[in-house]
């Protein structure tokens, strides 16, 4: 039996997950075992086992061509820092009481660090017309090589500095840049934490003024871009002073909400009921934001007018100019 | 028709009606060339209406612009048979037809046909009868008259554009179609204002050819000389018949062969920048609106070209040299498309849509022009028709050879390298093959002059068929007007 992958020393943080991964090869296929030591001097090797530790602990093993073995543990506290070893024996005496293996278990170790996770601190300030985002690392800390601000996968800003405190200023207002920052301390382990721009939803419509055929299907649409997501969309018509609540059930009104997207669908349009002005309204834990859409719908026979009208315009002008014609030099017209 | 007017019709009148007449070509030169481009706004709408790709709405647009130019030889056909008006009324009436069909479509397929086909061929029966009947009132004044009419295609565009957005959101896509084939209608009101002329000849010409065979078939008895001539007569008939629909033997006429080749070979490079210069303009980071504003001073440059350059083109130094005007702007127009890639800017992107819009005018105004000027406005009629169709293939081949281009390399300086140096080659050919044909055309022009100078009756028969042998050999296809007179001669010696 020989190891085709060793497991990886790792640093991690305190409630953060490690993975460790081993292969051996070997005929018969080896079986593989995990076993740990901890830091404590008079600690000596115990063996892990799936579902250890509180359930913290899983292993996944596969005996196929060559075996495989994978062990996370998530959740990690201090007292998982130490020596994980991975071993793998082919004897078939190995796991024998009495007997003593003529093969000796082949062994490979990782070392886990797991690092108090240092507190950030985050804070958003607002001064006229700028926005102030900061993070602040207490020590104890890993070293820092370096900051990146994120934003919706995109990079803000990155630089190499060291020190504990990072900041990015963004020009405008809570309203235009809801959403959710990343600061990252980069160095080993990376270290990130989130900065939350949330305000009310800004409810916009999607076309101030919508058309539809009269007996078609018209739709409305209202987004929020914000941050956080609508939780509840309500829509209203106005019509004779009075707001009427639009609901799903009652048959010609379809509504599809999301967190960013709201759609009402109106079946079988009619001029006299469903023209009017509809207000989408959306509510989050932030507070509430609407818009109207103005809805014009159109008579089937609303193109038809000016349609004969311009025929009748042309039939009058070809009339106008034989007549002309005619009239001018009646001998000259050709056949 | 006075029977005294046997032989020449009077000139045309380059002026009078004439003017109506223009207006008329001008609105319906205008429908031909703007409506397929106005109806891009349309497609979004259709394309969510039938849940069809970008590229299947787009063949709407390829379909009505090859039918337009392809179903050329079949307008020079009917319009030889049946003149220009009645060609553009009932073209007029079939894209009509063809838009209120559509508004009633319920398959992409149907609009491939109702928009794509019907008044695609409409538009067709429109272009050529405009630009012919052009031919037909003005001669002095034509390259003016020209360029007039073909200013209708930016005016027609400039209004066409903000129309069809209007009346798309007022109607849908629908009611537009409905309306939009009923102003296409007015079409027939540009074709009625085609007042027949010229038509008096080729009557009295039928007439005097009838009475030449009564006579000839009289004389049927006597010596067999002149039996052959008639059996010669009967046989050219039928070539003539033929050629009366469509003159096929254009293609032995060395100016019409130039234009073909240089026309052909220039449109490859004609249509493809305007397609892509706004999204280059996006390409390089300029937002929708001033992109957009490119295409619209590109519009305007060109709608007062075309007017100047026929003006121009019109002056004593320019209209006897007009074919050089011609390749100098074509070969101008291709400088400008090699020379956009070092625009950068917007301002330099403004300075080239400018000099292109002028550029593009130029070359439209003289496009007909000087085919006139090459085959004579006689034969003009077969040759819109012949080179349109020749002019088809490459139109469409243009912007997809750009747009593989820009695809394969990712950079758009590619394509306008290609449509420059492909305009330059053009214009050069033009150029080099016009200096060779006005040549051959003076030295043509001044044998046919000494020959005329000469009296009939010092030639013996035998004498003059062996000269006229020798220099039959030499000339090139000037001979038809020359052998002629050689018959008439023959038949005067041959009578006395």
């Amino acid at each position: 039996a020989g190891f085709i992958k060793s497991p990886l020393s790792q640093k991690r943080l305190t409630q953060d997950s490690v993975e460790l991964y081993c292969e051996a090869i070997g005929n018969p296929i080896p079986e593989i075992q995990w076993w740990f030591e901890g830091n404590d001097p008079n600690e000596t090797y115990a063996q892990l086992w799936d579902g250890a530790r509180q359930d913290r602990v899983k292993i996944n093993a596969t005996y196929n061509l060559h075996s495989t073995s994978t062990i996370s543990i998530a959740n990690l506290t201090g007292d998982d820092s130490g020596m994980y070893e991975c071993r793998a024996s082919n004897d078939p005496d190995r796991n024998h009481l009495s007997k003593s293996p003529k093969v000796k278990w082949i062994r490979s170790q990782a070392n886990v660090f797991v690092i108090e996770r240092p507190e950030i601190h985050v804070q958003l300030t607002e001064s006229s017309d700028k926005l102030i985002l900061s993070c602040n690392m207490s020590s104890p800390h890993p070293t820092i090589t370096g900051h990146k601000w994120i934003h919706r996968d995109k990079v803000l800003e990155e630089d190499e500095n060291s020190s504990a405190f990072t900041s990015y200023i963004i020009e405008g207002t809570r309203e235009e840049h809801s959403g959710v920052y990343e600061c990252i301390y980069e160095g080993n382990p990376q270290i990130r934490a989130q900065v939350n721009i949330s305000v009310a939803p800004q409810v916009t419509a999607y076309k101030k003024s919508e058309h539809g055929n009269e007996g078609d299907t018209g739709v409305l649409v209202c987004k929020n871009p914000s941050f956080p997501a609508v939780t509840t969309w309500t829509w209203y018509k106005s019509g004779h002073g009075v707001s009427a609540l639009l609901e799903n059930a009652s048959g010609r009104y379809i509504i599809k909400s999301s967190g960013n997207k709201t759609e009402l669908r109106i079946l079988k349009l009619d001029i006299e009921q469903d023209q009017g002005d509809y207000f989408c309204n959306g509510t989050n834990s932030y507070g509430t934001g609407d818009a109207t859409v103005n809805l014009r719908v159109r008579s089937r026979l609303a193109a038809l007018w000016p349609f004969l009208g311009i025929v009748a315009e042309v039939l009058v002008l070809v009339t106008i100019i034989f007549i002309y014609e005619k009239r001018r030099k009646p001998d000259e017209v050709p056949d | 028709p006075a029977p005294a007017e046997a032989g020449r019709a009077p000139g045309p009148p380059d002026g009078g009606w004439g003017w109506v007449v223009l207006f008329g070509a001008f609105v319906s030169i205008g429908f031909a060339y703007a409506f397929p481009k106005g109806l891009a706004i349309f497609f979004k709408e259709i394309q969510d209406f039938f849940g069809t790709s970008y590229s299947e709405i787009a063949w709407v647009s390829s379909i009505m612009l090859a039918t337009t130019y392809g179903a050329g030889p079949i307008s020079s056909i009917l319009v030889n048979r049946y003149g220009s008006r009645p060609v553009v009324m009932f073209g007029g009436l079939l894209c009509g037809v063809g838009m209120i069909s559509a508004a009633f479509c319920t398959s992409i397929l149907q609009l491939y046909i109702c928009v794509g086909f019907i008044t695609g061929f409409g538009l067709a029966l429109n272009l050529q009868p405009s630009v012919i009947i052009i031919g037909k009132y003005f001669l002095k004044r034509r390259p003016i008259a020209n360029g007039l009419a073909m200013a209708g295609s930016p005016v027609m565009l400039c209004t066409l554009a903000p129309l069809n957005q209007f009346l798309f959101d007022n109607f849908g896509w629908r009611g537009s179609f409905l309306i939009l084939g009923a102003i296409l209608l007015n079409c027939c009101v540009a074709g009625a204002l085609f007042r027949p002329i010229g038509p008096g000849t080729a009557l009295v010409k039928t007439q005097v050819t009838e009475k030449e065979k009564d006579a000839l078939k009289g004389k049927i008895t006597e010596d067999s000389p002149m039996k052959n001539k008639t059996e010669e007569e009967e046989g050219k008939d039928c070539f003539e018949k033929i050629n009366q629909y469509l003159d096929f033997s254009l293609f032995k006429h060395r100016g019409f062969l130039i234009y073909l080749i240089g026309n052909v070979l220039m449109f490859l490079g004609f249509f493809a920048p305007i397609v892509f210069l706004a999204p280059y303009a996006k390409h390089t980071g300029i937002d929708e609106y001033s992109a957009a504003f490119l295409l619209s001073i590109l519009a305007i440059v060109d709608m007062v070209a075309r007017p100047a350059t026929g003006i121009i083109a019109n002056s004593r130094w320019v209209r006897p040299r007009i074919q050089y005007f011609f390749s100098f702007a074509i070969a101008f127009n291709g400088a400008c498309h090699l020379l956009c890639p070092l625009a950068s800017s917007y301002t330099g992107l403004v300075v080239y849509s400018g000099f292109f819009g002028l550029a593009f005018g130029m070359v439209c105004a003289m496009l007909f022009e000087t085919l006139m000027d090459l085959v004579g406005a006689a034969r003009f009629t077969s040759a819109v028709g012949l080179v349109t169709i020749a002019e088809c293939c490459t139109i469409l081949l243009g912007p997809p050879v750009g747009g593989i281009l820009i695809d394969t390399f990712g950079d758009y300086k590619y394509m306008f390298i290609k449509c420059g140096t492909v305009m330059v080659l053009a214009g050069t050919f033009l150029f080099i093959m016009n200096y060779y044909n006005y040549r051959m055309l003076a030295k043509e022009e001044k044998e046919r002059k000494k020959k005329e100078e000469d009296p009939k009756s010092v030639w013996t028969e035998n004498e003059g068929k062996i000269t006229w042998n020798k220099d039959s050999m030499q000339d090139g296809p000037e001979l038809e007007p020359l052998r002629e007179e050689g018959e008439r001669v023959k038949k005067e010696v041959n009578g006395t």
